[in-house]
């Protein structure tokens, strides 16, 4: 009875990937525990935001038996969603084309023209992966106050394309230098200038690795918390800081929070379900860099 | 393949022929003052921007400077330096960052390594399985720890599931509680590192070729012989990787983590090094001995990595 069971088993294991069926299932139970250990807590923030304070901790991982929005409309009325909103959409689309702007060119520079001095650009970017962002907050602080900019969207916008050039410039080279040489010599010959080349060929030939870099970088300024934090005021905080207000010294509203933390997230979420194996590849890549 | 490449080098050398002599040694001479014209902006950017706030960080913690930013600075040279070492807080926060190393990085890497090559079979689900152990890592420090306050509270999910499972004695306020909250904000790091870090042992796994491992399957390893004489010693480098990121995680990223939840309390029992030096400098306003722990908690980032780096890189000989 037990033997051609046995033998099935061992097939479906072996075509998984792993010698025996108690490999297999040794190995799904422990991928299996740490998914669980993942959703349980992502879950628990999804269905508070639905309920009240008292069902949220009587019945903490039940279903909301009435769907109430009522916490993100406090949420975003107690925080004041609606504008930290549209400060990070500017901070972030801003600071994603400022990003681009300074980063293209150097990436092509450093990847098509060939001069001794590419390689030493590329040391002093790569440098940038060596500096912490809590490293340097205070000096950064120093030089927004220096340059009036203190508690000005303004000054996120230009400082965070700085800590987002390392990994950026190294996305970009390394795609631009697998573009064929015949075709930039071909409109060499035609008489094309770099800017045009960058233009009409380069950045045509880069778009996976811009999409990449766009996303990451979306990522890292949409989620930035330190920078946000000391160098904006309540008007012009951005949403990860005002969402972080919701969170009371004493009284937790934890619904309250729930709700205001789903609305943070929605890009992000988005994000998630359509790209995020080409982030996965990226910060694959960035982490490699490291 | 090949002849199809020498034609189009003749056809380009025909088309060449045509342009005037020295255009590409013109082109060269030109092309240096190009790099430097379409480097240049980014490269002031990022020297300004990073660089330069770096060398300010060693500046100013030569200074006395407190309280204010209109208070004179005064130059008290190693001052800082020698405080920092006297300081009960500082090595509380030392202490404490060593206490978050030894817990996180093994019960990060290790299970992480586990996942990865689980992963990195393919098993079917395995897509999904990355779906969800990815998704911690695109959630912001605050969505996560924020999340986790309801987990941590009196009343909280954790309690709850503890009064339920008959295990009362067990409870407690988890962050307030001296015991458990450095605990509590390690096991917020741990939650969803292990994910991350398995994608990224996944991916690194990946680039082992399969034949590899189906060469040694030949041989009749079993997974064991997969795992130890394959997968580990080809993951030793990316395992120095993996080291590296959790440890500068650890000295500064975990200060976001100490500073939304408990915010190095109760008393000094959740400082981390990264929360003392921010707090230092934004709490306490004493800019220039902040700095001071940045130049240290910097070095010592450094030195950590040189180690790491040392020990992980493949030995010559193997």
């Amino acid at each position: 009875m037990t033997f051609p069971q046995q033998i099935s088993l061992g097939r479906i294991a072996r075509r998984s990937g792993f010698d025996t069926w108690s490999w297999a299932l040794g190995s799904y139970l422990i991928a299996g525990v740490y998914a669980l250990i993942v959703i349980i807590p992502l879950y628990f923030l999804f269905v508070s935001a639905f309920k009240d304070n008292t069902s949220i901790f009587l019945n903490p991982l039940g279903l909301p038996s009435n769907f109430s929005l009522q916490n993100f409309f406090n949420a975003i009325e107690q925080a004041g969603l609606a504008r930290a909103l549209t400060n990070s959409v500017a901070i972030t689309v801003s600071a994603e084309l400022l990003t681009l702007v300074l980063a293209f060119p150097a990436a092509y520079a450093i990847a098509r023209i060939q001069t001794r001095m590419s390689a030493i650009a590329e040391a002093i970017f790569s440098l940038g992966f060596l500096i912490p962002a809590l490293a340097i907050l205070m000096p950064v602080f120093l030089t927004s106050i220096r340059l009036g900019l203190l508690y000005n969207p303004l000054m996120l916008i230009i400082f965070y394309p700085a800590t987002l050039l390392s990994l950026t410039v190294l996305l970009l080279s390394s795609q631009l230098r697998s573009v064929p040489k015949e075709l930039e010599e071909s409109a060499v010959i035609d008489g094309a200038s770099h800017l045009e080349l960058i233009w009409y060929v380069f950045l045509p030939m880069a778009r996976p690795a811009v999409i990449t870099a766009l996303l990451l970088n979306f990522l890292s300024v949409w989620n930035e918390y330190l920078f946000a934090l000391v160098l904006l005021n309540s008007d012009s905080r951005t949403v990860q800081i005002a969402v972080s207000t919701l969170k009371g010294e004493r009284i937790v509203d934890y619904g309250l929070i729930a709700g205001g933390v789903l609305i943070s997230m929605i890009p992000v979420i988005l994000l998630f379900i359509f790209s995020q194996e080409k982030i996965m590849q990226g910060m694959f890549i960035g982490a490699v860099k490291e | 393949m090949t002849s199809q490449t020498y034609s189009g080098q003749e056809q380009l050398a025909s088309k060449t022929e045509a342009l005037p002599r020295g255009y590409f040694r013109m082109r060269r001479a030109r092309s240096r003052v190009a790099f430097l014209v379409l480097i240049l902006p980014a490269m002031l950017w990022f020297l300004g921007l990073m660089i330069w706030p770096l060398f300010n960080m060693f500046y100013l913690s030569f200074f006395r400077w407190n309280d204010s930013l209109l208070n004179p600075k005064l130059f008290i040279g190693l001052g800082n330096y020698a405080r920092m070492l006297q300081d009960q807080h500082f090595w509380h926060g030392i202490v404490n960052s060593a206490i978050y190393m030894a817990v996180d990085m093994p019960l990060v890497l290790l299970p992480g390594f586990v996942l990865g090559f689980f992963l990195s079979r393919r098993p079917p689900g395995s897509r999904w399985l990355r779906l969800v152990f990815f998704a911690p890592s695109m959630l912001s420090v605050a969505a996560v720890n924020l999340m986790f306050v309801g987990i941590y509270l009196p009343d909280g999910i954790l309690n709850t599931l503890l009064r339920q499972a008959g295990l009362d004695q067990l409870t407690r306020v988890w962050l307030a509680d001296p015991q458990t909250a450095l605990g509590a904000v390690i096991a917020i790091d741990i939650w969803g590192s292990i994910g991350y870090y398995g994608i990224l042992f996944y991916a690194s796994l990946s680039n082992i070729s399969e034949e590899l491992f189906e060469a040694a399957r030949l041989d009749g390893a079993n997974m064991w012989d997969l795992i130890w004489r394959i997968a580990l010693p080809l993951s030793r480098d990316f395992f120095g990787v993996a080291m590296v990121l959790n440890f500068i995680w650890i000295i500064y990223g975990s200060a976001q983590n100490v500073l939304i939840l408990t915010k190095g309390g109760p008393g000094d029992h959740s400082t981390t090094l990264g929360y003392y030096l921010y707090n230092q400098a934004f709490v306490a306003y004493r800019l220039g001995y902040s700095q001071a722990i940045a130049v240290f908690a910097f070095v010592l980032g450094l030195l950590g990595i040189l180690l790491i780096r040392r020990l992980t890189r493949r030995s010559e000989v193997a």
